[in-house]
């Protein structure tokens, strides 16, 4: 990790934190079931927050719609719950707009990579300063019950794709990193802890950081108890070298935790300041480009 | 706003077989310039436009082009008057063919008659037999063996010589036109230039001129040289909005192309999104962050934004959607008018979302228009789907500028302190307007949420919350003071004797405005009402406006959508009668006043 | 997973108060997420015992506070504490298969019971292994609190009955084939 790393123990000292986890959060109960990945999620994103000692107030968290689409409500920063795949778009808008806020996205697999797949693709490309988590549990839960584009093939569970959907996974990380991002990592809901390291450098990255969480869907996935064992270390390293994320990626079984890759490339900003040299007022600069069409 | 009604004789019928008009008659010229791509005809129709302009005229240039990237015809389609212009003729006065590449498609465009004029060029070729076998008369003028006698000649800006001079444009007006036009080419162009339009001036013949040589005026007002594009960009500055997404379409493509340079320079930013779902929820990310922001689409980008206006609209989160209106269904026809959308943009979202829907009622009106939309958004919390459309879009004036409206961008409703309860984002309020915060302040942190909700913003399936918002975001709008923007109503010389009213939105008014003139000149009292605000309906205002006068729905679609709103909304006598007609072809004045006529004639003696 | 706590020894008070305040914080949000949870899925037995847990974690986190107040506590980012598990010793496991909807108060008190004893079993750690004779003093004493916890919580167990099967199926489950 380089990122977050930079706060070493030694360097911050205090007494009780100012802010805590429990400070991020709302008063508002989460629908979701007892035992779900999601409320791992939430305590670790909660924590990283704290950490990182972000005024609620700076923070804004977008999600579209889904199980793990809920989070915003259930912390006490700003938030929009929007539609079905339009999280991204709504978090480059709103960091266009205010790009001093901590703006995160957060969805669901189906969410992200099949109704807002094509929003995933260009977020990636755009590297604009934003955190994007997916909670990816291979299904849809809010509806269900059915494949999502990372369920496995053969999984023939959903009445909707009795057969199973004989549709290959779709891999995030490796899509993520053909698609330009630069920042990619695979973190597990059952070690909040390791999730808060990775939500913690994904924050401070300067560009977008996209988080593939693995957590469990206790209702329809139960199966997803296993990864518990299943899980393991898959970290790149210092090079940050694409061809070599690329293999690693590759030849992961899609359970390693950890950075996958990370890259410092110039960070999206739509439009250019003005010119520092330029003193007219906005007022006067209207009225200038008026003139450009008054004769 | 601009516009006064036109006044002049009635073309459309007036006995003209075999005899030119006077050339001191004032009513609008129309000129026509056509060629190949590549041949300048669009080029020769901005010189023309800035003459108009330099000669202290009005006027009003639309284009025609082919679909084709390079290289495909064009035409540059000018009409000009000493009062202001907003529609097309009901004819073409003068044709300047460069060539006759593919006229066809340009034929139904360029209505030409007895009294039009053709200059053909004999190295172009020979007319068409559309035109050869019409009663125009034919005029054989060398553009291109002239423009070859001068170092750097072009055939265009021979013909805008010729043009010029036949539709009474001062030569030194042309001049400064095609300085102006090409100022950026470097100084042996304009010369070539000025050069051909001199020879092109001394060819035309001064007895075949349409108009009288005006001369200009000492001092000329302040005129707007502007598109429909760039003035609901420039409503959009005006009204503070800061950031844009979009993706680029035609016709509304050089409304983002405007705005990305000039919105830079007012510290804001235009981002290109990746579709137009994308670019509805960017600007609804925008306005959730206190920034106003705006996006321009067309029809098949209006359908894939539909779902974020509606979530705009649960979430009273404020942003502007300019539709630039084309042919439709689907792909239909990019590049012509229609105003079919408005179906789409009343009743497009599902569930009930009450929203704003505003059409531009002219070139300049597209800035005030979007201006307004912007402020009536920010005030009421909600979504406003502006209509312009392609012939407002794409043509380019010379025209009276639309003022600067008064009132400033609502302030937003901040609670003046923090509470120890969450904050009510959707409180129940009696005006309907709940207090909003953005991110940044502290201890007013909320969800909005396209779920339905308490007021908290807590998601809620209960029925009274489901009630409460709903009536709220209802209320809000309705009753709201929209003042008297929400319409033009124009009347005749005696407002007491009106037995027919002309009712249209958006860009049917300018040649509802023609034709009423024409039918008050002809003795007939009638009343214009444009609509500039359709959702929600002024519904009481406009009956009042109606009052007990026969009324002639007029618009350009082929399911009579703004008739059959009307009626659904029961503002409209039973007698109402509906001219609808879909493009690509304008609405003409002559169309609107044969209808009017009939409809006239038809009830003699009382509705 | 985080990084092996392959030091996983404590080495001062002030770092031993700043896990203890941790582990105090993440027992109380675990408890109260567990309330919360059970109190949408309509447990609400479950849910006050839950309530009541995380009422007593919050009065031991006030007290370890009250310790620190006039301490300076190392800042410890959230995956660098010295702990031997994924979380907190009594934070939210998420993944605990015996959490469920319909859990009953039985399984509830088990849950937690398991929770305390990693606790105790923590401070018990650091008084055998710390470094620093005080901080391995005020460990003990913890570790003492915590089994005062246990016991509360045996009891409890004794008093519940024995861990009850839950129904054996749910009558209304999600939509899904057999």
């Amino acid at each position: 990790m380089t990122a977050a790393h930079g706060r070493s123990t030694e360097q911050l000292k205090a007494s009780i934190p100012s802010l805590r986890a429990k400070d991020y959060k709302s008063d508002v109960k989460p629908v979701w079931c007892p035992g779900c990945g999601h409320f791992g999620v939430l305590a670790a994103l909660t924590k990283t927050l704290a950490y990182l000692e972000l005024p609620p107030e700076q923070v804004a968290v977008v999600s579209g719609i889904g199980c793990s689409s809920r989070l915003p409500a259930y912390l006490a920063v700003h938030g929009f719950h929007g539609v079905h795949g339009r999280a991204l778009p709504l978090a480059t808008g709103l960091k266009a707009a205010r790009p001093e806020l901590t703006v995160i996205a957060a969805g669901g697999d189906g969410d992200g990579f099949s109704i807002g797949g094509n929003h995933f693709l260009h977020a990636c490309r755009r590297n604009q300063d934003l955190t994007y988590i997916v909670m990816d549990n291979e299904v849809y839960g809010m509806t269900k019950g059915q494949a999502s584009p990372t369920t496995q093939p053969d999984w023939c569970r959903s009445k909707l794709t009795p057969h199973g959907t004989g549709m290959r996974r779709f891999q995030p990380a490796a899509i993520a990193l053909a698609a330009g991002a630069s920042f990619i990592a695979r973190g597990f809901a059952g070690d909040p802890n390791g999730l808060t390291r990775l939500l913690a450098a994904a924050i401070e990255h300067p560009g977008f950081a996209f988080v593939q969480v693995l957590s469990p869907c206790r209702t329809f996935r139960p199966e997803q108890q296993e990864w518990k064992q299943l899980v393991h270390a898959c970290e790149l390293g210092p090079a940050h070298d694409a061809a070599r994320a690329a293999e690693l990626i590759q030849r992961d079984d899609g359970l390693g935790l950890g950075l996958l890759f990370e890259q410092k490339i110039p960070v999206y900003a739509a439009g250019v300041a003005a010119d520092a040299a330029d003193t007219l007022t906005a007022a006067e600069r209207l009225a200038a480009i008026e003139a450009e069409h008054c004769r | 706003m601009s516009g006064s009604p036109m006044s002049g004789t009635p073309r459309s019928g007036a006995p003209t077989s075999g005899t030119r008009p006077d050339p001191g008659d004032s009513p609008p010229l129309t000129v026509a310039v056509t060629g190949a791509g590549g041949s300048g005809a669009v080029t020769a129709g901005l010189i023309l436009l800035e003459a108009v302009a330099a000669a202290g005229l009005f006027g009003l240039l639309r284009r025609s082009a082919g679909p084709q990237i390079r290289g495909g015809e064009s035409a540059a389609l000018l009409r000009f008057g000493p009062a202001p212009v907003h529609c097309a003729g009901d004819r073409c006065d003068l044709l300047a063919a460069l060539d006759w590449a593919n006229h066809e498609r340009f034929a139904e465009e360029i209505p030409l008659d007895a009294d039009s004029l053709v200059l053909t060029d004999p190295a172009a070729g020979t007319p068409p037999a559309v035109v050869a076998a019409g009663d125009a008369a034919l005029r054989e003028i060398g553009f291109a063996d002239s423009a070859r006698e001068r170092a750097g000649g072009r055939p265009n800006m021979v013909a805008v010589g010729a043009a010029g001079a036949l539709a009474g444009l001062p030569l030194d007006a042309l001049l400064d036109g095609a300085a102006r036009t090409l100022a950026g080419k470097g100084e042996a162009v304009v010369a070539a230039a000025r050069a051909c339009i001199r020879a092109g001036f001394d060819l035309a013949d001064p007895a075949e001129r349409l108009r009288k040589p005006a001369s200009a005026p000492a001092e000329i007002p302040q005129r707007w040289h502007i598109n429909g594009n760039e003035a609901a960009g420039l409503g959009a500055l005006r009204a503070g909005v800061r950031f844009v997404a979009a993706y680029p379409i035609t016709p509304a493509s050089e409304m983002l192309e405007w705005l990305a340079p000039r919105l830079e320079r007012l510290g804001g930013t235009l981002l290109q999104a990746e579709d137009e779902l994308a670019s509805v929820n960017m600007i609804i990310g925008s306005a959730f962050g206190g920034v106003p922001a705006l996006t321009a689409t067309s029809g098949p980008g209006l359908s894939l934004m539909l779902e974020g206006i509606g979530l705009a609209v649960a979430s009273e989160t404020p942003i502007v959607v300019v539709d630039v209106m084309r042919g439709g269904p689907s792909t239909g026809i990019p590049t012509k008018s229609e105003q079919s959308d408005l179906n789409a943009a009343l009743y497009g979202l599902h569930g009930d979302a009450p929203h704003l829907v505003l059409a531009a009622l002219d070139i300049g009106d597209c800035a005030h228009t979007v201006a307004w939309a912007t402020r009536l958004a920010w005030q009421l919390q909600t979504a406003a789907i502006v209509l312009s459309d392609q012939s407002l879009g794409q043509s380019r004036m010379v025209g009276e500028p639309a003022p600067v409206a008064e009132e400033p961008l609502a302030a937003l409703q901040h609670p003046t302190a923090a509470g120890d309860a969450p904050f009510r984002r959707y409180a129940v309020t009696a005006d309907g307007i709940s207090p909003m915060s953005v991110p940044g302040e502290p201890g007013l942190a909320y969800t909005a949420d396209g779920l339905e909700h308490d007021p908290t913003g807590a998601p809620s399936s209960r029925a009274a919350d489901h009630a409460d918002q709903l009536d709220k975001r209802r209320h809000k709008l309705l009753a709201h003071d929209y003042g008297p923007h929400w319409a033009e109503i124009t009347e005749p010389a005696d407002p007491d004797a009106v037995a027919l009213t002309l009712l249209t939105f958006g860009a049917c008014r300018g040649a509802v405005l023609e034709a009423a003139a024409r039918l008050r000149a002809g003795g007939h009292a009638v009343r214009t009402v444009a609509l500039r605000l359709l959702a929600p309906l002024r519904r009481r205002a406009l009956m009042h406006a109606l009052g007990d006068t026969r009324v002639l729905v007029v618009e350009q679609s082929h399911g009579a959508q703004l008739f059959h709103y009307l009626h659904a909304e029961q503002a409209l006598p039973a007698h109402a009668r509906s001219l609808a007609r879909a493009g690509p072809l304008p609405l003409r004045p002559g169309e609107i006043v044969d209808a009017a006529a009939a409809l006239i004639d038809a009830h003699r003696g009382g509705p | 997973m985080s990084p092996p706590a392959a030091d996983s020894i404590i080495e001062s008070v002030a770092e031993l108060v700043a896990h203890a305040l941790e582990l105090e914080y993440a027992s109380q949000a675990h408890y109260e997420q567990l309330a919360d949870s059970m109190a949408v899925h309509h447990n609400p037995e479950v849910a006050s015992l839950f309530q009541r847990l995380a009422a007593l974690s919050g009065e031991h986190a006030a007290e370890v506070a009250a310790r620190a107040a006039d301490m300076t506590l190392p800042r410890i980012p959230p995956w660098a504490f010295k702990w031997e598990c994924p979380d907190a010793p009594e934070g939210a496991d998420c993944l605990d298969p015996d959490v469920s909807y319909r859990m009953t108060t039985a399984e509830a008190v088990a849950v937690a019971l398991h929770n305390e004893r990693r606790g105790r079993a923590y401070y018990l750690h650091v008084a055998a292994s710390a470094t620093d004779a005080e901080a391995r003093t005020l460990a003990a004493a913890m570790a003492t609190e915590e089994a005062e916890h246990v016991a509360l919580l045996e009891a409890m167990l004794v008093e519940t009955g024995a861990p009850q099967p839950a129904e054996p199926e749910d009558l209304d489950p999600p939509h899904m084939p057999a």
